[in-house]
């Protein structure tokens, strides 16, 4: 039943503001919380990492073990840590961090502080999810003040794990920077390939199969698959009924399932894509009559770059 | 004399839907139809339930594209759609007449039991599922699994279909003039008797379609799945 939501901006302007609106528009779908991801401008060097932690008391001493940790790794913070001041008991931070000699190892040892998830982490790409709808998530985050080519959304009805920030959507593919997922459906095979990349060394935060999805994608992408070919090597590996779309440093990319229930439109015009589960939602940024793009076959792939496609032409 | 032939032809009163509730919208459109009259709605912004539950004999025109279960429910009456519908157009529809003028997603008259509804353009997946009567004519290409457990009623496509067409049928019948890409599971093609190619054309003609040699598939059930049993499950490939 969740929404899930994405954009590209070939301007590279005001992307949070336009994935805020495709979000608030599919409200309906699920209200419980509300999660974004952001790609705004890569970093040549350094990363940029959004972070959960349960007890916003324990924010400066988190804080300072996480500068500590960096240090281990040769690292620093790049600028002062940022975090919202919504007074909820949890809190999101933000980090700007320099390169990693082990970036694996780093997520690790930050992950293993009381309380702290990693959200997100990558040159580009910003997780920011939490409880409430879209409008209330922006108020509290100021997601619509991101700049950026493309960024990803979902909103989420809590049916199977807690009403929480970090249950939600997107997920980040823990440890492939700048690599995350959007997702509607449920996969029906998702304990066996669970047990086979946790014995391959990968290490998952939630039991949502969603969060598998990413991460098998950039398994195959690591080993040398290209987006459009790991997309659909994921419709006969990975057993269930789902759309999702996965968010890369180069853009979006979508695969369905077989059976091909759940919905995806789009619409590509000359500033750039707006893809949603509903249509009623990519009239929220263009209201004028547009071409609308349905994606309701079985087995279908799709990729949209964030510089655009020669039109006509599949990525 | 189809309920087409009977609507009012010039509108007479005009609705703004826009991100006006749709509750009130929808009250609008229901008394103007009941009341026989021809009502335009502008800016329907692919909204989702628009002109749900209709009776009488007037008709709504919408000047853009409309969501989700467009005349879902509907029981009387005209509905024009001046662009592209969403999915489960018609829905549920008793009686009544429906003309997308643009494409339709997918599950278009899905278990409709009477009335017509006409798509100019292509339909999307599972067209007519579980239909139980009435006529859906798309001018264009269908979608895998069209017909799917149908019961009744006729789905008559003028393009090609895609895969799996009349999969698991009752007693619906799809009729295909273009190439049919597969079968579905338990569906048959046969040549269609001459009294009924008659009456698909009486309704072509009705919709404004020119006389023609058309080759027609009829896709029928091939009535095996109606006995199914335990130890033919092999034979269905659902093992």
């Amino acid at each position: 039943m969740c929404g899930i939501s994405g954009r590209v901006r070939y301007d590279g302007r005001h992307v949070g503001a336009d994935i805020v609106e495709l979000a608030a528009a599919m409200r309906h779908r699920g209200p419980d919380s509300t999660g974004f991801a952001v790609y705004g401008p890569a970093r040549e060097r350094g990363y940029v990492v959004r972070g959960y932690l349960a007890d916003r008391q324990a924010l400066d001493s988190t804080l300072q073990d996480v500068a500590t940790l960096l240090a281990g790794q040769g690292s620093r913070l790049l600028g002062e840590p940022t975090w919202d001041a919504s007074g909820q008991r949890h809190v999101l931070f933000r980090l700007e961090i320099d390169e990693l000699k082990d970036l694996k190892r780093w997520v690790d040892d930050v992950e293993s502080l009381p309380g702290t998830e990693i959200l997100s982490l990558g040159r580009s790409l910003e997780i920011i999810k939490d409880v409430g709808d879209a409008r209330e998530v922006d108020a509290k985050h100021g997601v619509s003040e991101l700049q950026g080519t493309h960024a990803l959304s979902n909103m989420r009805l809590a049916t199977e794990s807690l009403v929480s920030p970090i249950a939600s959507h997107p997920f980040w593919a823990r440890p492939f920077p700048d690599v995350c997922i959007v997702h509607n459906g449920q996969l029906t095979n998702y304990f066996s390939w669970r047990r086979r990349l946790e014995r391959d060394g990968y290490r998952f935060m939630s039991e949502n199969d969603s969060e598998l999805i990413a991460v098998w994608n950039s398994v195959q992408m690591a080993a040398g698959a290209s987006l459009r070919d790991s997309l659909t090597a994921s419709q006969q590996e990975l057993d269930g009924v789902f759309t999702y779309l996965l968010g890369t440093l180069d853009g979006i990319g979508m695969a369905k399932d077989r059976w091909a229930i759940k919905p995806l439109a789009a619409v590509d015009e000359a500033d750039g894509i707006a893809i949603a589960t509903e249509e009623q939602a990519l009239r929220s940024l263009y209201r004028d009559e547009v071409e609308i793009l349905n994606y309701d076959g079985p087995l279908m792939t799709e990729t949209w770059r964030r510089e655009g496609n020669p039109r006509g032409a599949a990525a | 004399m189809s309920a087409l032939q009977q609507a009012p032809a010039a509108p007479t009163t005009q609705i703004k839907s826009g991100d006006r509730p749709l509750r009130e919208v929808n009250r609008e459109i229901r008394e103007a139809v009941a009341a026989g009259q021809h009502v335009e709605v502008t800016e329907p912004l692919s909204r989702h339930n628009l002109a749900v539950g209709l009776t009488g004999e007037g008709k709504v025109t919408f000047r853009g594209s409309v969501g989700y279960y467009c005349g879902g429910l509907t029981a009387g009456g005209v509905i024009e759609i001046d662009g592209n519908s969403g999915w489960g157009t018609g829905e549920g529809l008793s009686a009544g007449h429906i003309t997308v003028n643009g494409n339709a997603g997918m599950s278009v008259g899905a278990a409709m039991r009477g009335g017509t509804i006409h798509v100019r353009g292509n339909a999307g997946p599972r067209c007519g599922v579980a239909q139980k009567d009435g006529n859906i004519v798309v001018g264009g290409d269908i979608g895998y699994s069209t017909g799917f457990m149908s019961h009744g009623g006729r789905i008559i496509c003028l393009g090609d279909s895609k895969g799996s067409v009349g999969d698991s049928l009752w007693q619906g019948s799809v009729w295909v003039a273009g190439d049919i890409e597969q079968l579905g599971i338990d569906a048959v093609a046969v040549e269609p008797p001459a009294d009924e190619v008659v009456e698909v054309e009486e309704l072509l003609a009705s919709l404004g379609y020119a006389p023609a040699e058309r080759n027609w598939k009829k896709v029928v059930a091939g009535k095996k799945l109606w006995y199914f049993e335990a130890r033919d499950a092999k034979q269905w490939l659902m093992i």
